[in-house]
């Protein structure tokens, strides 16, 4: 599974939100996460790629902007 | 400040039987047992025990699945009474929190988010994970059910959480009451929740060997408070909570009230963490009826804490004697943990809940289950017969906690 299809099971697990409306551009307040959902997305994401997010990392505002870090952090620890 | 009189403008529970309220009061009337033979499939250690679940509450279904999930068990039951108590009481969610900056939430729990926390373990001791949810700790901690209802119905004043074992929500409901009656808070959402259905809180409770045996077949049966073979208590899952309010302010805006709220007295036994003494029990009992205003004469119903333990169950009835003395033997009592069972921390709002409902109703639910009463237990009229309808002019609920801690809450019932 690629970074936004990780995010669109997780919005659809946890809010009920269609895959369809889980678009690149959407801004993640918009889909209702909030800081502690990032939180709770950021530790599945851990979880389901091995990965390890620093404490300090910048919070990402839209989808794409939170799948390109997701790629980007899985290329460089895998 | 001048004291203000305290309404019961809203009420609120999630029921076992699945219903609504009035369902909820009817089964009790006729006697009905909510028990049941619970399985639960946790591997390697289901749980089977006889319990009291709300099999027909769907949290998502009831709160949204995005905040249903930021919450452990009892804080979903918990909000979900508030929610209900207030749309009883006529109040709206979402109205503007300025106006509410001193409505307040007093919430009682004794286990808190015990659930998550087992979870937690299990991930970490059990599966050798080295990692938690991170809303572990928003999902566990004890203030959780009284910070969401706080949140949702915008309240602006305090909210606090109680956890003084089973007398957790009737002190939760005493504190609020106070407040009210002050003139601190014109409204105060007050209950408790609880959800204890932990494989690893079930088997302590065992090793105290005070919880009642059974099967799928007599389950139903195991909890017989004041009986001679009662063999102990039945836990169970609940939330229910109360909307008091300054009694003025319900009825400028022209609410319905259930049952006025006059007295709360508490107690410490100060002698040992388990054994219930009389002595501690009846100065409770006296600091509510001063409290009210009442005299022994007035109290036409207790609603007992009746937990059907060896221990408890003769106690309570010295204490009530040491009260009500020639007054005893035409006290009406039961004990409707026989049916509902022993929510913890929410016991005592639901059975504040059913003597207000007593009061509203003029008619008293039984112990069920109780065929022979315990000859330590006699002294008392206890209520044994489906629905007794009696003029219910006040009536008395009270809670007495590991630990030593009682509270007693007084209530008067309402020209209708």
């Amino acid at each position: 599974m690629d970074s936004i299809g990780l995010i669109r099971e997780f919005l659809h697990d946890r809010l009920g939100i269609s895959p369809d409306s889980v678009i690149p551009e959407a801004p993640l307040d918009d889909l209702g996460v909030d800081s502690l959902m990032l939180l709770e997305l950021m530790f599945e994401f851990e979880d389901r790629f091995g990965i390890t997010l620093s404490k300090d990392l910048k919070s990402p505002k839209t989808v794409g902007e939170m799948a390109v870090l997701m790629d980007r952090l899985r290329s460089e620890q895998s | 400040m001048s004291q203000r009189r305290v309404a019961i403008t809203g009420l609120g529970l999630i029921s076992p039987y699945g219903g609504d309220l009035p369902d909820f009061f009817a089964r009790l009337l006729a006697g009905e047992s909510a028990v049941r033979y619970l399985r639960t499939d946790d591997i390697p250690r289901p749980l089977s025990i006889p319990f009291v679940s709300c099999p027909g509450f769907d949290p998502d279904a009831t709160l949204g699945r995005a905040l249903a999930g930021t919450m452990d068990r009892f804080a979903q039951l918990g909000t979900a009474a508030a929610f209900a108590a207030w749309a009883d009481a006529g109040l709206v969610r979402g109205q503007p929190a300025e106006c509410r900056e001193n409505w307040g939430v007093a919430w009682g729990t004794a286990l808190g988010g015990t659930l998550a926390y087992e979870k937690g373990y299990r991930e970490l001791w059990q599966k050798g994970r080295e990692r938690v949810s991170p809303l572990s700790v928003i999902l566990g901690m004890n203030n959780a059910a009284n910070a969401h209802i706080s949140i949702q119905l915008g309240l602006g004043g305090v909210s606090m959480s109680h956890t003084v074992a089973c007398a957790s929500s009737a002190i939760a409901i005493g504190e609020a009451f106070r407040r009210v009656r002050s003139g601190e808070a014109p409204v105060m959402l007050t209950g408790g929740s609880d959800a204890p259905q932990a494989y690893g809180v079930a088997r302590a409770w065992e090793a105290l060997r005070v919880m009642a045996t059974g099967d799928e077949t007599t389950s139903p049966q195991a909890c017989r408070p004041f009986s001679a073979d009662r063999n102990g208590l039945v836990l169970g899952e609940g939330g229910a909570a109360l909307v008091l309010e300054d009694w003025d302010h319900a009825i400028a805006r022209g609410a319905t009230i259930h049952a006025e709220m006059v007295g709360y007295g508490t107690s410490c036994d100060h002698s040992h963490l388990v054994r219930p003494e009389a002595a501690g029990q009846e100065r409770a009992l006296k600091a509510a009826l001063a409290d009210g205003g009442l005299d022994v004469t007035d109290i036409d119903y207790v609603n007992a804490h009746g937990t059907a333990t060896a221990e408890g169950d003769p106690v309570e009835v010295a204490g009530l004697k040491l009260v009500f003395a020639e007054q005893a033997s035409r006290l009406a009592v039961s004990a409707t943990k026989s049916m509902h069972g022993h929510q913890l921390g929410a016991a005592g709002a639901i059975e504040a809940i059913v003597t207000v409902m007593a009061l509203r109703e003029q008619s008293i639910p039984p112990t069920a289950n109780l065929l022979e009463i315990e000859p330590a237990c006699l002294g008392v009229d206890h209520v044994t017969s489906a629905r007794r309808n009696v003029p219910v002019r006040a009536a008395l609920s009270n809670s007495f906690a590991f630990g030593g801690s009682n509270a007693v809450l007084a209530f008067r019932a309402v020209a209708r």
